[in-house]
């Protein structure tokens, strides 16, 4: 990238230009948060998600940092085993809609013509497609797994994504560079790795961020509706068990049971949320520029 | 979304979708491994069944033993009459279960949408007129935080605060169980109490996204020309921000409402889960819980159906709006 001094949407630019954001950094600092709780709860806490340890409905205590739930299984156990689930799901998910919408994105903005026109009216069509009873429809025939899931919302996904790499890809095709470039007789290969790809970096990036969110919510809606992975720990399986215990709020217990799950899914999504706006305010100039209160 | 299409390529879209997804909904239980009765045989479920005599009886009954095209004709006839299969786990038929369960969907999505569109409307000029402004932020910040809350969060959020530590509301259902209403008004009035917190997560939700880009779109249209010759007009103040500033951000609203059809549904589903609500999405997950495959489909292209001509009627009113477009 050293040789192109002139690339300013370039990775390394975009990620300074992230951190340099106060939004982002929140942004991040919870995403780092939630990643913390994934990686060193299950090493702190002494018992697993589903094992059966304390008294029904036990509040705090020194061994178990949110108590029990009715069935005396430990709720801080289910909270950091929900953060890994989250966490993978978004991953795989976000990777796998990138993927498949960046690919078809990419040959949609460059081939143009039928390609491009065929492309875009399967994303129309996909995109007015009610998601969550598809996945529901499709979760009760295939079973439900957490790969699967994330597998199936990537296929769900994919056409907003391609949407905005094409828009993308069909304006730089026409920059002077790339077409500088296709003038002394580079394959269309070795243009989208050179030039394509780096200044689609912060979109994809941005995208991968806004699918990773909607995986979450996803996944962890699923297994409120009791659709999830059944040997899985899940935020959303938390919340269902509570919301179906019929007692909950005739007792405190709904302060341990139900509030961190809700807390932590929200802490997660507000995370990606404020990456996903650093990372569009770096990627588009007009809106980094513009401030409330300016002229407009 | 620049180009506006005819509404008769709309409709064809819509259709093609429909057909899309009809497709679909025939073939997955059909490319799985095994037969479509496969999806029955674990043993724990009521409806499993074991007997290999029996089991031919049933594939013969439903007609799967017949070739695909003549299964698929079968099936899109039925469709068309408005036979939406029998379900296996009531025995009744599912169009019946349909026609009770979806006035409800109909009754939460119709009017949170319809709010949503309003409130974006007037918040979405108010914040974009004074930008920068304590309200301003206090809305930006507040919006933008709810849309990262998923529904049934909020959902139970506001269950918590409104139906349990300040018990004004019920908890769940469309109505009261068993109660005895002196008058029609009072049965209404049950009805509207039961579908406020409903219907006030959904509009909530719908409005944090729909609120976002309206005040955008506003923002861009302040310097216009137009606003300013209103302003040397003399034009009062509510007339220049609701009808010029306002009038010039619909289209852009009302094609982002037509996106939001998909997520009102599908936050109906999390709702209604959450409130014990009879509507669509209660049915869907019923059907989930007992296997009842007939019923989950059905359920599923009913939806879908409510969705694209909700859609439809958005790109309509968008088409109807834009004066470009009535000209061309």
């Amino acid at each position: 990238m050293s040789a192109h001094p002139t690339d300013a949407a370039a990775p390394e630019g975009g990620l300074r230009a992230l951190w340099a954001s106060p939004t982002a950094r929140v942004g991040l600092g919870l995403l780092g948060a939630v990643a913390l709780l994934a990686l060193l709860g299950p090493l702190l806490l002494a018992h697993g998600p589903r094992e059966l340890v304390a008294a029904p409905l036990a509040p705090p205590s020194a061994g178990l940092p949110l108590g029990a739930n009715a069935v005396g299984q430990d709720l801080a156990a289910q909270l950091a085993a929900g953060a890994r689930t989250s966490l993978a799901v978004a991953l795989l998910a976000g990777a796998g809609t990138v993927a498949l919408g960046g690919t078809i994105g990419l040959a949609a903005g460059w081939f143009g013509g039928t390609v491009e026109a065929a492309t875009m009216r399967v994303v129309d069509l996909a995109l007015v497609v009610p998601r969550l009873p598809l996945l529901v429809l499709v979760g009760a025939y295939l079973g439900p797994s957490t790969p699967l899931i994330a597998a199936t919302i990537s296929l769900v996904f994919w056409p907003g994504t391609a949407r905005i790499v094409r828009a993308q890809t069909r304006s730089l095709r026409t920059r002077a560079h790339v077409r500088a470039s296709r003038g002394f007789g580079a394959g269309a290969r070795h243009v989208m790795r050179r030039h394509l790809l780096p200044e689609l970096a912060l979109v994809l990036a941005a995208a991968l961020v806004a699918a990773a969110s909607r995986a979450v919510l996803l996944e962890a809606g699923l297994a409120f509706l009791g659709l999830g992975d059944p040997t899985g720990a899940s935020w959303g399986r938390t919340l269902r068990d509570a919301i179906e215990f019929s007692g909950l709020f005739y007792t405190p217990a709904w302060q341990w049971w139900l509030l961190p799950p809700t807390l932590a899914i929200s802490a997660l999504l507000i995370g990606l949320t404020l990456t996903g706006v650093g990372l569009e305010g770096g990627s588009n100039p007009r809106t980094s520029r513009h401030r409330p209160g300016a002229t407009p | 979304m620049a180009e506006r299409r005819r509404p008769a390529v709309s409709a064809a879209l819509s259709g093609l979708t429909l057909a899309a997804l009809v497709v679909l909904v025939f073939a997955l239980p059909r490319a799985l491994p095994g037969d479509p009765l496969a999806a029955l045989d674990d043993p724990t479920s009521g409806v499993a069944i074991t007997d290999p005599e029996l089991r031919e009886r049933v594939l013969a009954h439903y007609g799967l033993d017949q070739p695909l095209p003549e299964q698929f004709a079968g099936y899109v006839g039925g469709l068309a009459t408005g036979d939406l299969g029998w379900s296996i786990a009531r025995n009744a038929p599912v169009s019946g279960l349909v026609a009770a369960h979806l006035p409800w969907t109909l009754l939460l999505m119709g009017p949170a949408l319809l709010l949503s569109t309003a409130a974006s409307y007037v918040l979405g000029i108010l914040a974009a007129w004074h930008r920068g402004r304590t309200g301003d932020r206090v809305a930006l910040v507040g919006l933008t935080a709810l849309r990262a809350i998923p529904e049934y969060v909020l959902a139970t959020l506001l269950l918590i605060a409104f139906a349990v530590l300040l018990p004004v509301l019920p908890v769940g259902g469309a109505r009261t169980p068993f109660a005895e209403h002196g008058s029609g008004l009072a049965a209404l009035a049950d009805v509207g109490a039961h579908l406020v917190l409903p219907l006030a997560t959904l509009t909530l939700s719908l409005t944090a996204t729909l609120f976002l880009l309206q005040r955008h779109t506003v923002v861009a249209v302040l310097g216009a020309d137009h606003m300013l010759l209103a302003e040397a007009k003399g034009l009062p103040l509510r007339r220049r921000q609701f009808v010029h500033a306002g009038r010039s951000a619909l289209l852009p609203l009302l094609t982002a409402v037509g996106l939001q059809v998909a997520f009102a549904a599908q936050g109906a589903v999390f709702v209604e889960a959450v409130f014990a609500y009879p509507g669509m999405g209660s049915l869907l997950l019923e059907a989930v819980a007992a296997r009842d495959y007939p019923v989950l489909e059905g359920a599923f292209l009913v939806l879908a159906l409510v969705v694209l001509a909700v859609n439809l009627l958005v790109d309509l009113a968008a088409r109807w709006v834009d004066p470009r477009s009535a000209a061309s």
